[in-house]
């Protein structure tokens, strides 16, 4: 039995998702090959040899692999998914993007989000936003899965040496091309692998009111984020929403502002280690998942709490 | 403060009581079939809590502005009112010919509630345009229904009714706006007081319908006229042409419903407003009664939606507010108030009213769409009679109870319902208007005791009671203890109201049956109502037996009637007893003794 | 060009989810369902494709028991043309269900397919993913934006660290993302013809598709319940506690 993990990766970093898909495959205790696929990427696949645990990589270099299109990325998956038993994702944009056409092409059942591997073949995963557990018993030769990243804690990047061997490019399918992207440049940890999350809720009242969380979250070192309705209301852009829907985070401390907590919300951090909901509506349902409520306006209290965090 | 329709006991009514798929087999409403009604439902229970139940608050803070160029109704309701319209929500009832959806009158009738229950003074814009429209399409010519129906039928214009003048409310007779003939049409010259979307910005015209003299009219009820002025002219290739000589002088402070414009009309300060008649001379009050039964209906209705949306509220809060150690919680931290028994007992009186109040009116409405399509001539007369008997008690008991359960939904918020924050308070504000206009209860009841009553000397009457026991001889048949009982009481019931009509029958003069009209309304009201829960309870038994039966939807049906019947039947009996013994008593006192 | 739109049956996203007392799953019976609100996103893009002149037709297909009827009725009330039902009362994984729309696919030959990013019932987001594989269409998911240029379309993309857009070749299968659109509300008359309206149903048995699968659910929990915390008096209290009690900063 043997896991391939298709490894993520960005300017020349592994990202922090791919080591929690590591964990996950320890979890499920098989060797472990990576596959690392893009363009001029040889030195993520030294990166990669380097995880503890990984015993072998397979890079791909090849432009088609540039902009992690999925046709193209399915079809080297299962170019050299030969005799593994699992072939693991991390569930990101981009993985949930190509495990499905992974399993489709050979004809296997997908498994997505796994929270929990509770044998080679059995797992935990949330069903309808997290007010359900499902545990999922796979019979199939090959098991294809995303991994829920917050709830593996990432492996170190150091300590393995892996064997890195080259495979061929699968090729480039010439039904998509890749355009361009608007990236949100930000010097703030990412969103989903932060220790600490800052988010603004519908009750921000607008885009530059979120100044005030940036302030917050440059001292505390934390990514900022935001509920749906802020992100649909055009306060903050689409990446930043966390939810059922959007990036599932769970970080040491969560800070919830202006946010109600409606359920599509609360499945995206209800994970997280510490949560403090601050409010002016003490019903307000955040208040239920909330380690420490403060019920107050938080156009007093933000600002105040800022002065609080010099101290 | 949200409100979600009660789709699921809307359509159980609907479906198991009123026999909606029966209606949908008449000729005309095919459509009506029990699947299609549920998809309505559903989208008009989207529409109302999406849309219009979130306008409430905002209406009732900022209400409608008078200013010199018009009424401006608050933030966010024009855009409501263009989906609205544009979601086709106005053309429910209308007939397909002029663009409307041809739905029978209970259909309508249930959508209805949801916009008031939403958003009541919201839901009295089109209220009013279906009482126009209703003129209009019965009595003016073909040319006037061509000139104005298409567009209000869309919504695109709204319509008023402009029968209230200072000196003539409840009395009509007493109109004294007047109407001189000029050509084809007519100059109105007089003030209107208390019209409802007389001004607004929903609309680019506004379609007023205008009771007023002739001047040869002869004095009282028989020398009233109806017409029609429009706010804009209408050009001949149907585009809007010049402002006519009507306006909006001053806007009422109310008690409730402020976004509903509440409009002092002066029609004719220069040349006088040029209207068009509807129909003949000196046949407008005639008219008028002739739609009223819609207008009547639709106000109950608003009775009950209300009180559907202070009783959402209440459960909610009452869920929510721990308050002391309660009797009925399950454990010790369990405190929501809603285990005290009596806040209990508030609940279920809501609850069983309401159900038992859509249920009658829903009835009510049926029977007219019966009597509108029905084959069989004496199948039409009967339910036409029924319908017209039972449209007081909607109008009349309908309002009166769901202000009391506005009331009850206060208490439940303890000393935070008294606070406007709340909300709750502003349901009760509003329900306050639904037993004054379209006719106060005390008009509802003289309807009752004389045309519905009186003038058939009862016949309508019998043929109800007939039917009750019907369903009494069903209760008394079924082996269920809460159908037991429920019988004992509304057996004692259907004999109490019998003596009380005989009682009424049997007077000569008419000041005793005054003194007791009303007294005999809610006497009526409150026994169908029973009848209607009774009937509700004894189709869910029956269902029970049903494959994948719901039994705690059914079993809640049953306990509801047992409840009404503990509770509310017996006032029917406390009610034939104050009529006839305590009618004189009522009129004892000289106007100098009070 | 024709457009495929696939809409499915879920418990109504108002309505908490409840595990049935056997873990056998949700409980279903007597709660009040609708539509994916994905799938609703899906309609409208199609809906509007369509009414700016670039699709003659839009066919909404649902795969599930008998009342997903009223499901592809809300899409015919929305504005879709015709239905198609492939009935059936297993609980069918993302694979058969991308299987059993490519059986659609090679009979209607759409010019593309549009469906919900996930069902907010598995939460799978695959079906689009799968279907792109098997019939080779290409996908774009996750979408916020489709902008049609003859036989090519634009796609901008919801991806983790902002938007990306892709060039696709019709056919193609797009996934919505929430902010595609917002869907409209059923107008009246349009839920009236929409009874009128063609809607042919299929059994899943006479499509030949073999639609086993080798996952089992072997049971549903509920989640970890989080205990209500703490409320605090003031923001000085709350540093405390995230200091000294939580000593999380
Ligand atoms: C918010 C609002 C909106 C309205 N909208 C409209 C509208 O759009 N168009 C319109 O034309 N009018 C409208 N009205 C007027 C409404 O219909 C009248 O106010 C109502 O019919 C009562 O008339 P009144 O106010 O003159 O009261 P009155 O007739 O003076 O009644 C006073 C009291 O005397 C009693 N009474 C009077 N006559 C009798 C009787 N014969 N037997 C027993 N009791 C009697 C009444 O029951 C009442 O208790 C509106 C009123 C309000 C407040």
């Amino acid at each position: 039995m043997s896991t391939l993990i298709l490894a993520e990766h960005e300017a020349g970093e592994l990202r922090p998702a791919t080591l929690s898909v590591v964990a996950a495959a320890a979890a499920i205790g098989n060797d472990i090959a990576m596959l690392v696929a893009g363009s001029n990427c040889a030195g993520v696949g030294e990166k990669a040899a380097a995880l503890p645990g990984v015993s072998k990589v397979l890079v791909a270099d090849d432009a088609a692999y540039e902009h992690e299109l999925a046709e193209n990325l399915s079809a080297l998956v299962v170019s050299v998914a030969g005799d593994y038993t699992h072939i693991l994702f991390a569930a990101t944009a981009a993985g949930k993007n190509v495990m499905p056409r992974v399993a489709a092409l050979l004809d296997v059942s997908g498994i997505s989000d796994i929270t929990e591997v509770k044998s080679a073949d059995t797992f935990i995963r949330p069903i309808y936003a997290g007010n359900a557990m499902a545990t999922v018993k796979s019979d199939d030769a090959k098991k294809i899965i995303t991994v829920r990243t917050t709830a593996f804690d990432a492996v170190s990047d150091t300590g393995g040496s892996a064997a890195v061997e080259s495979v061929a490019s699968a090729g480039a399918n010439d039904g998509v091309e890749f355009v361009g992207a608007e990236l949100s440049s930000s010097d703030r940890p990412e969103l989903t692998s932060a220790g600490i999350v800052v988010s603004g809720g519908r009750g921000m009242q607008n885009g530059e009111n979120f100044a005030m969380l940036d302030e917050i979250a440059l001292k505390l070192n934390a990514a900022v984020g935001a509920s749906r309705a802020a992100v649909d209301a055009g306060f903050v852009p689409n990446e930043y929403q966390v939810g059922q829907t959007g990036k599932v985070v769970a970080p040491d401390l969560y800070i919830a502002v202006g946010i109600s907590g409606a359920i599509q919300h609360l499945a995206g951090m209800k994970d997280s280690k510490v949560i403090v909901a601050i409010n002016k509506d003490e019903e307000a349902p955040i208040f239920q998942v909330a380690d420490y409520g403060l019920v107050a306006d938080l156009f007093d209290a933000v600002p105040e709490l800022s002065k609080a965090l010099d101290a | 403060m949200s409100y979600q329709a009660p789709v699921r006991d809307i359509s159980f009514v609907l479906n198991h009581v009123v026999g909606l798929a029966d209606i949908a087999k008449l000729d005309g409403y095919e459509d009506a079939t029990p699947e299609m009604v549920e998809a309505i439902l559903d989208a008009s229970a989207q529409f109302t809590g999406e849309v219009l139940a979130p306008l409430n608050w905002v209406g009732d803070q900022q209400g409608s502005q008078w200013s010199e160029a018009g009424v401006t109704t608050p933030d966010g309701w024009q855009e409501a009112y263009q989906q609205f319209i544009e979601n086709g929500w106005g053309s429910l009832a209308f007939s397909v010919e002029y663009g409307g959806q041809g739905l029978p009158m209970c259909v309508a009738a249930s959508v209805q509630e949801m916009w008031h229950s939403a958003n009541m003074s919201f839901g009295l814009c089109p209220l009013l345009s279906q009482g126009a429209v209703d003129a209009i399409e019965h009595h003016a010519s073909d040319e006037l229904k061509a000139m104005f129906l298409p567009k209000m039928v869309e919504g695109v214009w709204s319509g008023t009714m402009n029968l209230t003048e200072p000196q003539a409310g409840s009395d009509l007779a007493a109109v004294r706006t007047s109407a001189e003939p000029e050509g084809d049409h007519f100059r109105i010259k007089g003030q209107k007081i208390f019209i409802t979307y007389g001004d607004h910005d929903l609309t680019e015209n506004i379609i007023h319908l205008v009771l007023a003299r002739l001047p040869d009219a002869p004095e009282g009820v028989k020398g009233i006229s109806l017409f029609i002025v429009p706010k804009f002219l209408i050009n001949e290739d149907g585009s809007l042409g010049e402002r006519n000589d009507v306006r909006c002088v001053s806007l009422e402070h109310k008690m409730g419903i402020h976004a509903s414009p509440t409009c002092v009309m002066a029609y004719g300060d220069d040349a006088g407003a040029l209207g068009y008649l509807v129909g003949k001379p000196h046949h407008g009050l005639i008219y008028m009664f002739t739609m009223m039964n819609q207008a009547r209906h639709a106000v109950g209705v608003e009775g009950y939606g209300i009180a559907e949306r202070a009783y959402q509220q209440a459960l909610s809060f009452a869920k929510d507010r721990k308050q002391g150690k309660t009797l009925l919680g399950k454990s010790d931290d369990d405190h929501g108030i809603v285990n005290h028994p009596d806040v209990r007992r508030i609940l279920m009186t809501m609850r069983c009213n309401i159900e038992a109040m859509r249920g009658l009116a829903l009835e009510c409405a049926a029977a007219f769409d019966i009597a509108g399509k029905h084959p069989d001539e004496n199948v039409r007369v009967f339910n036409q009679r029924r319908g017209e008997l039972l449209t007081p008690l909607v109008k009349g008991w309908s309002t009166e109870i769901g202000l009391e359960l506005c009331s009850l939904g206060v208490q439940v918020h303890g000393g935070m319902g008294f606070i406007e924050e709340t909300g709750a308070a502003q349901h009760l504000r509003d329900a306050r208007i639904a037993p004054i206009y379209e006719g106060t209860t005390a008009i509802q009841a003289n309807d009752l005791i004389g045309r519905k009553t009186a003038r058939d000397n009862g016949q309508g009457m019998q043929e109800l009671l007939t039917d009750m026991r019907a369903t009494l001889t069903e209760l008394q048949q079924s082996n269920n203890p809460d159908m037991q009982a429920v019988a004992k009481r509304f057996e004692s019931a259907v004999g109490a109201a019998d003596q009380s009509l005989q009682w009424m029958l049997g007077q000569n003069d008419p000041t005793l049956p005054s003194a007791s009209s009303v007294e005999y309304l809610m006497m009526l009201g409150r026994l169908s109502g029973g009848w209607m829960s009774a009937r509700t309870a004894l189709v869910a038994l029956k269902m029970k037996n049903e494959d994948g039966a719901d039994h705690d939807y059914l079993d809640a049906r049953v306990a509801l009637a047992r409840y009404y019947a503990d509770r509310f039947l017996p006032l029917v009996d406390a009610s034939n007893i104050t009529i006839t013994e305590g009618s004189e008593s009522t009129v004892s006192l000289s106007v100098a003794q009070l | 060009m024709k457009i495929l739109v696939g809409v499915k049956r879920v418990l109504d996203y108002n309505v908490k989810a409840r595990v049935k007392a056997d873990k056998s799953g949700i409980e279903l019976a007597n709660v009040k369902m609708a539509m994916n609100p994905f799938d609703e996103i899906a309609v409208e893009e199609a809906l509007r494709i369509k009414e700016a002149g670039n699709a003659e037709e839009v066919i909404a297909v649902s795969i599930g028991p008998a009342k997903s009827e009223e499901t592809i009725r809300t899409a015919l009330a929305m504005g879709a043309d015709r239905g198609i039902l492939i009935q059936t009362d297993e609980l069918l994984e993302p694979l058969a269900v991308a299987k059993l729309l490519k059986h659609i696919v090679e009979k209607e030959q759409p010019g593309l397919v549009v469906l919900g990013k996930q069902a907010i019932d598995d939460d799978c987001n695959q079906t689009g993913q799968m279907l792109s594989a098997l019939t080779g269409m290409p996908q774009a998911t996750f979408a916020s934006k489709v902008e049609l240029d003859g036989d090519s379309i634009k796609v901008t993309r919801e991806v983790d660290s902002g938007l990306e857009s892709i060039r696709v070749k019709s056919p193609a299968v797009i996934t919505a993302d929430l902010r595609l659109n917002e869907p409209r509300y059923a107008k009246l008359p349009n839920i009236m013809k929409a009874k009128k309206k063609p809607l042919e149903v299929i059994e899943v048995a006479d499509t030949g598709v073999d639609v086993s699968s080798g996952l089992s659910v072997v049971e549903v929990n509920e989640p970890e319940q989080r205990q209500a915390g703490v409320i605090v008096g003031s923001v000085a209290e709350l540093v405390d506690k995230l200091r000294n009690e939580a000593k999380v900063i």
